[in-house]
């Protein structure tokens, strides 16, 4: 049923265009993914990409600071970033009359960022940062918790071990210097992928990307990742951590290994998650919640990873005075269960599926971030109109071997989080 | 590419616009069935989608403090199936359509919601029905989402940024006002809530006359209005004439106030006073006074406290306008040792901008800002069916979005001044700071804003 229309170019620099027209709104969506993220960090500098994605609105050779956000806000339109493991995407939704505007202020901070660079707008968003991580993370009940996950799930060696907001320590050290060397190592248009997604004339845009674009020089070839990508499919036992502290209420967090978005396996992790945790009719939220009432709330959430394995995690949170043990085996009893998978607990998995994406696409800022993902990922934009069938393939024996080979007892990390005195 | 006649590329400024498209919102059809429910129709054919809300007329704005959250924990109820459906068979039934409700409880309505295939209208519409016109809230799924809630309100106390928010609320509102309590009720009102309590609140407030209906999609008028006919015209009820929520202010002085917590890393900042209600004269100038000074990314707080001093990850200023006078609101989260600071900064800018006004290239950039970014949020069913049920909430006129982009560009620098001073009092504002109190409480009492209270939940000063 999904048909997104995707029209793929390459200008001669590297740089990958993908155009998918809907005039029925005047909108623009302008997507750039560049194929860099928390897994290109080195040791020491921790949290540098998302540093990085800062400072690329601190202006650029023609932008003074702030007048990328002036200029964007004045024309209508809204603008944002993030910053993830593999990626860091920049993305503008613009009335559509302003398409070259977002084309001007995306190529000149991809060609021109470092003239604008000084030690004063650094210093800024270091503040700016730090001010992040204590909101997010150190000023917030369990707010630590995927750092924590993560260095228990891959090892100090594996790009993913480390959290995408860094260490406090990490985000002061940087300097001018670093932001220079990750802009030229990674910043390049043979690294990007750029979608615009809405209403828009075809030719004339694809001209518009190639007189902004055309002229930033092509990169050496990004190099390969810090650490050691290559790590079992599985960790290898069960491990555990409790943290005690300033938290309401208990909460157990298992994180596992499961197969990366780019292998045959992901679609049936995806079922599998969706059938153990997505909505109120799956297998935990029934039992843990509906049924048996240990638990106050469960989710299952699988997070889209591409370096050698993704993250699939639970987490359970407990009502005051709940034992942390009730709670992991009722989790594991479920997880175990799963081999009983019936044909209409799938079938409710892609119904889903096929609602939350055809939701998705109807802005035209996910629809172009998905394609950027898909082409980043796959160096296939147009797969996204696969994707319900790819889940509608997921078999019952799949499901089943699935929960042989990833949910045993040696692919287990759990997290816990126990009310400190007093609370 | 650059062929003839194509002048060479000048990057050092800004490139001219295209033309401009026009939009239009989606023309909304409406008409009231025999029992008193409005129906609402607007078709959006760019997915095949449909979403279909439920707006009930059962906030909890005129709850008294001893039932607060039982607007809120009747419709989690609803959760709990129907006379016919259990509570699992419901939920089996919605997410077999690739779908599940939506229950959202405000200070002035229920709105429950589903949005789904276009195709699965008709499944979609008889699921909702069931669960809005049969709800059999059985006494211990009651009894679960009791304790969850109470479970929710221990974790809200515990989060700095939502115990901020519940601080502020109190402060700012008077004892006799419902908006000076959380949303969803205290932890002594929910737990005396019972079964027999939402039965009968259900009973008066989820009636057809004084509830509306909106369906939104790739739909025919025709289908909607025969289907719509067969789900919900059996369904019979008026709720009682509504009352206004009389909102009153707490002090007639300025306040700041630290809510301890020993040894935080960061003050969650609240700047609250009571504002005004929805139907304020003054809606659209304050929405672009609220642009200059908070409600952008280039507001004056954000480029001051993050861009100038890097004070804070992110500050906003809001007004949340509901029936009766809901608050003004500056919100941030700053480092302890930058607190005072960033109160004086924060006091600085909302006091220029009274003082002075906001400059005429402002008042225009703030105009653009919010005439251009309205059909940005117009994208999805979901998001065209949210503003469709504020007419029902809000008593709009039903032309109100259609011409939302007009009013907007007729607000003048001065009327954006004039309606902003007549809203806010910087003499009056309530500060509540959630953090140190040891750390921030002497700095700030050097600010002069006047006296420092230090206090610790629940709230016992006076």
């Amino acid at each position: 049923m999904l048909n997104v229309p995707v029209e793929r170019h390459q200008l001669p620099n590297g740089l990958r265009v993908n155009l998918s027209l809907d005039q029925s709104i005047p909108i623009v969506g302008v997507n750039l993914w560049y194929a860099v993220g928390s897994r290109n960090e080195r040791p020491g500098r921790t949290g540098f990409a998302h540093l990085f994605e800062h400072m690329m609105f601190q202006g650029s050779a023609n932008v003074p600071k702030n007048r990328h956000f002036e200029l964007v806000e004045h024309a209508g339109g809204s603008l944002n970033a993030s910053t993830w493991f593999d990626r860091t995407n920049y993305y503008d939704t613009l009335p559509s009359h302003h398409l070259e505007l977002a084309l001007w202020l995306e190529s000149d901070r991809m060609g021109w960022m470092l003239p604008a660079m000084t030690q004063e707008k650094l210093e800024n968003q270091q503040e700016v940062v730090k001010n992040e991580r204590k909101e997010r993370y150190d000023n917030q009940p369990y707010g630590d918790w995927d750092e924590r996950i993560q260095a228990l799930v891959f090892p100090p060696t594996h790009p993913y071990h480390h959290s995408v907001i860094g260490s406090m320590e990490d985000i002061g050290a940087a300097t001018l210097e670093d932001v220079a060397e990750f802009f030229s190592t990674f910043y390049v248009p043979n690294n990007a992928v750029l979608t615009l997604a809405g209403d828009f004339d075809p030719d004339t845009a694809l001209d518009l990307v190639d007189r902004y674009f055309g002229q930033i020089p092509r990169g050496e070839p990004v190099p390969p990742l810090p650490g050691t990508a290559e790590i079992p499919p599985v960790i290898g036992e069960m491990v555990e951590e409790e943290v005690m502290g300033d938290v309401p209420l208990p909460r157990v967090y298992l994180g596992l290994r499961v197969p990366p978005l780019t292998s045959e396996g992901f679609h049936t992790a995806d079922v599998a998650a969706t059938v153990l945790g997505g909505g109120k009719a799956s297998r935990l939220y029934r039992s843990l919640v509906r049924e048996k009432r240990v638990a106050k709330d469960v989710l299952a959430y699988l997070f889209p990873l591409q370096t050698s394995a993704s993250l699939l995690l639970f987490w359970v949170t407990g009502f005051p005075g709940a034992k942390p043990e009730t709670l992991r085996k009722a989790l594991l009893e479920e997880l175990e269960g799963l081999e009983s998978v019936r044909r209409k607990e799938l079938d409710r998995a892609v119904a889903l599926t096929e609602t939350h994406l055809m939701r998705s696409i109807q802005q035209v800022g996910t629809r172009a971030d998905l394609l950027s993902m898909f082409d980043q990922t796959f160096d296939d934009p147009a797969r996204l109109n696969a994707e319900v069938d790819r889940v509608r393939a997921v078999t019952r024996s799949q499901i089943k071997d699935f929960g042989t080979e990833f949910l045993g007892p040696n692919n287990r990390a759990f997290l816990t989080y126990i009310p400190g005195e007093g609370q | 590419m650059t062929g003839e006649g194509v002048p060479p590329l000048d990057r050092s400024k800004a490139p001219a616009s295209g033309s401009v498209r026009s939009f239009d919102f989606p023309p909304v059809l409406t008409s009231t069935l025999p029992n008193g429910l409005k129906l609402r129709i607007a078709r959006m054919t760019r997915a095949p989608l449909v979403t279909i809300a439920v707006i009930l007329d059962a906030g909890e704005g005129l709850l008294p403090d001893e039932s607060a959250g039982l607007a809120v924990l009747s419709g989690e109820g609803l959760e709990g199936g129907s006379t016919s459906l259990s509570g699992p068979e419901l939920a089996d039934a919605l997410e077999g359509i690739g779908s599940g409700l939506d229950v959202r409880t405000g200070w002035d309505a229920t709105t429950v919601s589903l949005t789904c295939l276009a195709e699965r209208m008709e499944e979609g519409l008889t699921l909702m029905a069931e669960a809005l016109l049969r709800p059999a809230f059985p006494a211990e799924e009651i009894d679960r989402f009791q304790s969850q809630r109470l479970a929710v309100i221990r974790q809200r106390q515990m989060d700095p940024g939502s115990l901020a928010d519940d601080a502020a609320a109190h402060f700012v509102y008077s004892d006799s006002v419902s908006y000076h309590r959380p949303l969803a009720g205290t932890h002594e009102s929910v737990e005396e809530l019972c079964p027999d309590g939402i039965r009968s609140f259900v009973k008066d407030h989820y009636r057809p006359s004084g509830a509306g209906i909106v369906v939104v999609g790739d739909v025919e008028v025709s289908e909607v209005e025969a289907l719509v006919g067969n789900s919900f015209g059996g369904w019979q009820g008026k709720v009682a004439e509504r009352r206004e929520v009389d909102a009153k202010p707490r002090f007639a002085e300025r306040r700041v106030i630290v809510v301890d917590r020993p040894g935080a890393v960061q003050s969650e900042i609240r700047i609250a006073q009571m504002g005004v209600s929805r139907s304020t004269p003054f809606f659209f100038p304050l929405k672009v006074f609220n642009a200059v000074l908070g409600g952008a990314f280039t507001s004056r707080l954000m480029l001051n406290l993050r861009e100038e001093q890097g004070f804070t990850y992110g500050v906003r200023s809001r007004f949340s306008h509901r029936r009766g006078a809901g608050p003004f609101g500056i919100s941030m989260a700053v480092a302890t040792e930058v607190t005072a600071p960033a109160v004086r900064e924060a006091f600085a800018e909302l006091e220029g901008l009274l003082a002075e006004g906001p400059t005429d290239n402002e008042v225009e950039r703030a105009r653009d800002y919010i005439a251009g970014v309205f059909p940005l949020s117009l994208e999805t069913t979901t998001q065209v069916a949210a503003r469709i049920s504020e007419i029902q909430v809000y008593d709009l006129p039903v032309d109100f979005f259609a011409t939302y982009r007009d009013r907007i560009r007729e607000v003048t620098p001065k009327v954006a001044l004039k309606a902003g001073g007549a809203t806010i009092r910087p003499d009056r504002l309530t500060v509540v700071v959630v953090g140190d109190a040891e750390g921030v409480r002497g700095p700030l009492e050097d600010l002069g804003l006047g006296p420092v209270e230090v206090v610790s939940p629940p709230w016992s000063l006076e």
